[in-house]
């Protein structure tokens, strides 16, 4: 078996194919190093300022008052950008950067509320009129470049070798078919992963010499497992083109059949459900939201309108007050939540009708290996409705701490005003979770396994049926 | 004899196997996404109509000039099934107010729908022609003169007394006309599912439209195969040149359209650009603040606060600076509506009057002044990169076409800025209908207590796409470029060809 790996092998090296891979392949993967070598410094710069913001405005506020802390809340928080940006860029401009907890509403002076939490959106294609084009991120790179060289290196290895007559020689020795086979995937295999891998090694070499970014050990455990699914991808078209290459007489037919099959797959199928998942799951009406926020809000202020609006500064007034203020917030934080989860599920069943395509899987993969993405904002989503949890907890613990106090939170004649030291108020930081990646991704992985076997199955099958 | 030639090899390309699957893949992919494209259009005109009547409403709920809602909704392109361009992207949704002189910049979607979806890529017709029609074409062509060579038919047909230009011509007519069918098939297919939906309504000057798209298609078509006959002109073997074609056509369809944009960034830091002329636009308008403060100063019945000194029963005013950064947007925003005053303020009513009188043809010129420094900085910032961007593009024929089509559908840039250009003369006729009406200095302009605004006499906004020669002329130098290039190429294959030895 070896030796028919490396027979295929020298033979792959000495082609004309093999020398275009090497020089595609290099010319992209250094090209992402430059773009990513090029933006992420500003990425990190731009989340480092946003992040000292923060914090100053959350030690302002926390050396003026606990009650303004209570009342103005922790501000925005920010996503963290991923040292692995250039692996998978997975839409990340089309998601928010920040979860905003802070903006009480206000009447007046007395009439502040407490802050709360809530999603922006953004929208960069508003002012964007440059033309479309796809990021050239790993992603795009495994894709579709290298799912296109795969099935450049297979699609004559069989029919080739039937056509020049070497196969029913090479039959003729005492070797197992099923040797055969495996000796030629892995052939082929050994052939693409080296100009793969001299790419991705060149690309992170540029990326790890520049002094201001680092790869942590954490990031380099999430390229090997990149690098891995990108081998199993490859393979899945490696099969693919093993498995039409038995079954098809002619290498120039194989070569057309696979190519539009590839077409088909990788270009076009996302593309088209992506444009069709529109119709099967109608968005919510914003509508109908505005109108559930407008009678939501209507029925808390006439339950609270009389106890609430009034001149008296007494104990009862208070209380209803701090009750109300954070029935106001809750109520707020509710409808936001309510609203991106519909948001989400809507997408999360777009999501899984495009995951019919094994470049969709491939790219989900990445994207959630490389802390960028759909399911990352989730988790920053996640880690910021915790850390409100948390800072909340932090304001009561720390009124009831004030002897003073009337432990009414959220109004200024019920709360603590002494200031309390900034490095006492809980911080937010944004993490990634290795553990949480692997749990949503691992029926993606499984399914991507699932495939390459499927094929492979096949091919043997088809390869052992041959006639030669 | 050409049509002895011409005969043979449309037979031997019809025969194929190839011709089957081109004819089936492009009829399979060209009509499952346009029936997608249909729905898809039809929801966003759906969206627009309901979108134009509820402005409409808003306009009609306005009682005084100063709160008018006026918004315009930018129809979706029915061409941009073709062609998505920019049609889908950009805002839709305007807002005409008087003192901001309105541009693609400032409007807004006015379906505010799930921003995730945003992630997922579209696609139109004229995506899959780049893809699919560029790759058919390569797969026709890589063999017809490496194939006759390797299999010696070559030297055979040479040895009768044809000129070699007359095969070449041969060829390339009868692959042409092979790759022909599965295109207007496929086109033919695709028209009628959109003219039996019940939304589209195409104009004569729309098929004209339709009819340069596929005039480019077909241009693009055959660069596409005359690169493929280079490359089998220049190779000795058929897989070698099938090899060379894939990898050609991958880097000109796939990697090059999206490595170069990915790789030229504006020359100029734009944000320093941005902050800077944004504060001049603001100090304008702390100028304008000053005066307006003043006028309030010298007239003691107005004291600082026009509204301030009557009492009025029921209503609102408001005023304040909208503000928008990232597109170099700030502008003074203010509006009244009084139900009614609790007993006669006539003199008090006339001043405000005054105030009116003088405030917002202030405002207007404000707006213009702003608007003069505004306007050739946001061609800086945004339009140039994106001219800069699509000129790279060009040097791949996938981005040659891409610009042609668009270009001819409407849904360009320039497409876009006629819609808005059309917004600001509407703005303008606004401004005019309000001079004449003496609209500033009326009670009307914030005060619905004696009379309300009759909105129904106002110039209404009309939008005509740009004349379809327009289109033509945008469309011109790229399809000219692409014409050469078919030129070009087809002079570079008879070249080789000749000086060939078989």
């Amino acid at each position: 078996m070896w030796h028919i790996t490396k027979r295929e092998i020298y033979d792959n090296l000495n082609s004309l194919r093999f020398a275009l891979t090497t020089v595609l392949l290099l010319a992209l993967m250094l090209t992402n190093a430059i773009v990513h070598l090029r933006e992420h410094p500003n990425r990190v710069e731009k989340y480092n300022k946003a992040v000292t913001a923060y914090q100053n405005r959350l030690a302002s506020y926390a050396n003026e008052s606990l009650y303004l802390l209570a009342q103005q809340g922790p501000g925005d928080l920010h996503k963290k950008p991923s040292p692995l940006h250039f692996c998978a860029e997975g839409g990340d401009s089309f998601l928010s950067g920040t979860v905003n907890a802070g903006d009480p509403f206000g009447y007046s002076e007395d009439m502040t509320g407490v802050w709360k939490l809530s999603y922006p959106s953004v929208t960069p294609n508003l002012e964007n009129v440059r033309p479309d084009a796809i990021k050239l991120d790993w992603g795009f790179i495994i894709g579709y470049v290298l799912s296109l060289v795969a099935l450049l290196f297979t699609f004559d290895i069989i029919s080739g070798e039937r056509e020049r007559g070497t196969l029913r020689l090479m039959l003729a020795n005492a070797i197992p078919r099923h040797t055969v086979l495996i000796g030629k995937f892995l052939g082929a295999l050994i052939s693409v992963s080296i100009p793969f891998m001299l790419s991705v090694l060149m690309n992170l070499l540029v990326i790890s010499t520049a002094s201001n970014l680092h790869l942590n050990a954490e990031a380099w455990g999430r390229l090997g497992i990149i690098f891995f699914i990108s081998i199993l991808y490859m393979s899945l078209f490696l099969v693919l083109g093993l498995l039409v290459s038995t079954r098809v007489r002619q290498s120039a037919v194989s070569l057309v059949v696979l190519l539009l099959v590839w077409v088909t797959l990788v270009v076009f199928m996302p593309n088209t459900l992506a444009s069709m998942t529109g119709e099967f799951s109608p968005s919510m009406l914003s509508g109908e939201f505005w109108k559930r926020y407008r009678q939501l809000h209507q029925e808390l202020d006439e339950k609270y309108e009389d106890r609430v609006w009034t001149d008296e500064s007494d104990t009862k007034t208070l209380t209803a007050r701090s009750e109300y203020f954070a029935k106001h917030a809750a109520l707020d934080e509710r409808l936001n939540e309510d609203r991106l989860s519909l948001q989400i599920d809507q997408f999360r069943h777009a999501r899984s009708i495009i995951r019919v395509s094994p470049v969709t899987i491939v790219q989900h993969l990445l994207e959630s290996f490389a802390g960028t993405g759909f399911e990352r904002h989730l988790q920053f989503v996640e880690n910021t409705q915790r850390y409100a949890l948390q800072f909340r907890e932090f304001i009561v613990d720390a009124d009831r701490a004030d002897p003073e106090s009337l432990h009414l939170i959220g109004v200024r004649e019920g709360m603590s005003e002494k200031p309390v030291s900034p490095k006492s108020v809980p911080k937010f930081e944004d993490t990634l979770n290795l553990n949480e990646d692997f749990n949503t991704t691992a029926m993606e992985l499984l399914l991507l396994v699932l495939f390459v076997m499927v094929l492979m199955s096949a091919a043997y099958l088809a390869f052992v049926r041959v006639e030669v | 004899m050409m049509l002895t030639l011409i005969r043979r090899e449309l037979l031997d390309n019809l025969m194929t196997f190839r011709f089957a699957v081109a004819v089936f893949i492009m009829l399979f992919l060209v009509v499952a996404n346009t029936a997608v494209l249909i729905k898809d259009y039809e929801r966003r005109l759906a969206g627009h109509k309901t979108e134009v009547q509820k402005s409409r409403k808003y306009m009609l709920d306005g009682k005084t000039y100063s709160v008018g809602e006026l918004n315009i909704d930018r129809p979706p392109n029915p061409l941009s099934i073709f062609n998505a361009g920019l049609d889908k992207r950009l805002g839709n949704e305007i807002w005409v107010y008087y003192g901001h002189v309105p541009t693609l910049w400032d409007a807004e979607k006015h379906s505010s729908q799930n921003p995730f979806m945003n992630i997922l890529s579209s696609i139109d017709i004229v995506f899959i022609f780049e893809g699919v029609l560029s790759l058919l074409a390569l797969i026709f062509a890589y063999d017809t003169l490496a194939g006759e060579y390797e299999r010696g038919t070559l030297r055979l047909v040479l040895t009768h007394p044809v000129s070699r230009g007359y095969i070449l011509v041969a060829k390339y007519i009868s692959a042409m006309v092979c790759l022909l069918v599965p295109l207007l098939m496929s086109l033919i297919l695709a028209m009628f599912l959109l003219t039996t939906s019940a939304s589209f309504s195409l104009s004569m000057p729309d098929f004209l439209r339709i009819g340069g798209i596929i005039f480019a298609s077909i241009a693009y078509l055959s660069v596409f195969y005359l690169i493929g006959m280079l490359i089998s002109a220049m190779t000795r073997r058929t897989s070698t040149a099938l090899m060379l074609s894939m990898f050609v056509w991958g880097f000109l369809v796939l990697v090059y359209p999206n490595m170069i944009v990915a790789v030229i960034q504006p020359s100029n830091p734009p944000e320093e650009r941005r902050a800077s002329v944004h504060n001049h636009i603001k100090q304008i308008w702390e100028e304008f603040e000053r005066e307006r403060k003043q006028f309030l100063a010298t007239d003691r019945h107005l004291e600082g606060d026009p509204y301030g000194n009557m009492r009025w029963r029921g209503g609102y005013n408001f005023e304040h600076f909208q503000d928008k950064a990232s597109v170099l947007q700030h502008y003074y925003y203010a509006g009244a509506e009084i139900d009614g005053f609790h007993e006669e303020p006539e003199s008090q009513a006339l001043h405000v009057q005054n105030y009116h009188r003088f405030l917002v043809p202030l405002i207007i010129d404000t707006a213009e002044r702003t608007w003069r420094i505004r306007e050739p900085v946001l061609e800086e910032l945004f339009i140039l990169p994106a001219t800069i961007d699509r000129a790279w593009l060009r040097l791949s024929p996938t981005g040659i076409y891409d610009v042609a089509t668009q270009a001819l559908a409407g849904t360009d840039l320039q497409g876009m800025q006629d819609f808005f250009t059309a917004v600001q003369q509407h703005r303008q006729s606004v401004i005019d209908y309000y001079y004449d009406k003496n609209a500033f200095g009326s009670r009307q302009w914030f005060s619905a207590d004696k009379e309300t605004v009759d909105w129904r006499t106002l110039p209404q906004f009309i939008f005509q796409r740009s004349d379809i020669s327009l289109n033509v002329q945008r469309a011109l130098p790229d399809l000219f470029l692409l014409l050469t290039l078919n030129i070009v190429l087809f002079i570079g294959v008879f070249l080789i060809f000749v000086r060939r030895e078989v």
